[in-house]
């Protein structure tokens, strides 16, 4: 039988992976719209750039996994 | 402050300013008509055609080089609308406004037709297109100036003050130190913060009045202007040179004088190209050396903070750069002098 620290634990490994993961890609999703509106062929490079703050996220995702499973 | 989006499009820009190469391309065509082709397969392409419409070779250059950069300002200042940085661009576009100004009153003074005066008009300050329209149409610097204190322009304020003085005495400069002086002291009371960007801002300003007064004491020195009549011109808020300094200097007597007090201060290069070319270089090799000093030091902001709006003067440092390097290849094609003199008088950064 586990307690409510652990559903808590594992929330905020998930929100800080998540929280992380928008201030990055906001700060990139800014710049990424500019690179493109001056430089269009770049689009591919800068959806990959956007694209790579998801690790963070996921990172959390699996950590907070990790929490619920092995605790139980 | 982030300014990302900004900095992403202005680097974008700036990546398509044309490097080194491509300047010494231009430098070896033959006419301006070959010129002309070669721009057309640069950015300038769009102005080009639509200036070369009205008016042909050199004027159509130098207009589509004109509205060129014109809507590079506006391009820039709308990204920037509404947001804090927006004021420190509004500073360094306000020198168009000066600029537009003193070749407004330098044309009524010699009696220029309007037309003549409009085609050296750079509309990329808070001047626009319609109150320019009606500074030129008024007949002397007096009516100018009455219009400019009727629209409440702040400029007005200045050329009030001093405009008994000029009609006394007719000379220009004083209208002109006059709005010199009033822009660098608003510009100076613009960046007094403590921020990085304000601070960086401030010393840019700064630099460029040092290197203002510089260049007027090296003039005045080898004119023999009278140390008294020649200290009225001098600016203050300089980043190095106070006006104790700057009267001393004046006061020196020769350009050798003057060049050797400068040991132990950023501008002592001049001493270097003095002790290689000798004494009888002319001032303006010691302008241009100043100049392509404060243009270095401006674009340099661009490398600065990714995130900081210096990026955008460093990049509109580097722009009008490139503009006054086509004016002058434009020019020297059209009065068919040697690509090793123009490749003299051009700054690249």
């Amino acid at each position: 039988m586990t307690g409510w620290e652990v559903p808590i634990g594992a929330a905020i490994a998930f929100a800080g992976g998540a929280i992380a993961t928008g201030i990055a890609q906001s700060k990139i999703g800014a710049a990424g719209a500019g690179t493109v509106a001056e430089r269009p062929e770049s689009a591919g490079i800068v959806i990959v750039l956007e694209a790579i703050p998801e690790t963070l996220v996921i990172l959390g995702f699996v950590v907070a996994a990790m929490i619920i499973i092995m605790v139980e | 402050m982030d300014n990302g989006y900004v900095n992403a499009r202005v680097k974008g820009m700036y990546s398509r300013l044309l490097d080194k190469g491509s300047l010494s391309n231009l430098i070896l065509k033959p006419d301006i008509s070959s010129l002309i082709t070669a721009l057309e397969d640069t950015p300038y392409r769009e102005d080009l055609e639509r200036a070369l419409v009205l008016k042909p070779g050199l004027s159509g250059i130098e207009e589509a080089l004109r509205q060129n950069f014109v809507r590079t300002i506006q391009k820039i200042k709308g990204f920037l609308e509404g947001e804090k940085s927006e004021r420190y661009i509004a500073i360094f576009s306000s020198r168009w406004d000066i600029h537009n100004l003193k070749t407004i009153l330098r044309g009524k003074r010699i009696y220029v037709p309007s037309g003549q005066i409009r085609e050296n008009l750079i509309p990329a300050g808070e001047f626009d297109e319609a109150l320019l329209s009606e500074l030129l149409k008024q007949p002397d610097i007096r009516s100018v100036i009455d219009l400019l204190a009727t629209f409440d322009v702040s400029y007005a304020a200045p050329l009030t003050e001093v405009f008994p003085e000029y009609t006394e005495k007719s000379d220009l400069i004083i209208l002109e130190n006059a709005l010199d002086r009033f822009y660098y002291e608003r510009v100076i009371g613009l960046v007094q913060g403590k921020s990085t960007e304000e601070q960086i801002i401030r010393q840019l300003v700064q630099t460029e009045i040092d290197l203002i007064n510089l260049k007027s004491i090296l003039m005045m020195v080898r004119d023999d202007i009278d140390p008294d009549d020649g200290e009225r011109i001098l600016l203050e808020g300089g980043r190095v040179f106070n006006l104790k300094k700057l009267r001393v200097m004046l006061k020196l007597g020769s350009v050798a004088g003057v060049i050797e007090s400068l040991e132990g201060t950023p501008y002592r290069f001049l001493e270097d190209l003095r002790s290689t070319e000798g004494d009888n270089l002319k001032i303006s090799a010691y302008q241009h050396l100043l100049d392509e000093y404060m243009i270095r030091h401006a674009v340099r902001l661009y490398r600065g903070d990714p995130l900081s709006v210096t990026v955008v003067i460093g990049f509109l440092w580097a722009k009008y750069t490139e503009i006054m390097n086509l004016r002058i290849i434009a020019r020297c094609k059209n009065a068919l002098i040697s690509p090793e003199e123009m490749e003299a008088e051009m700054v690249y950064v």
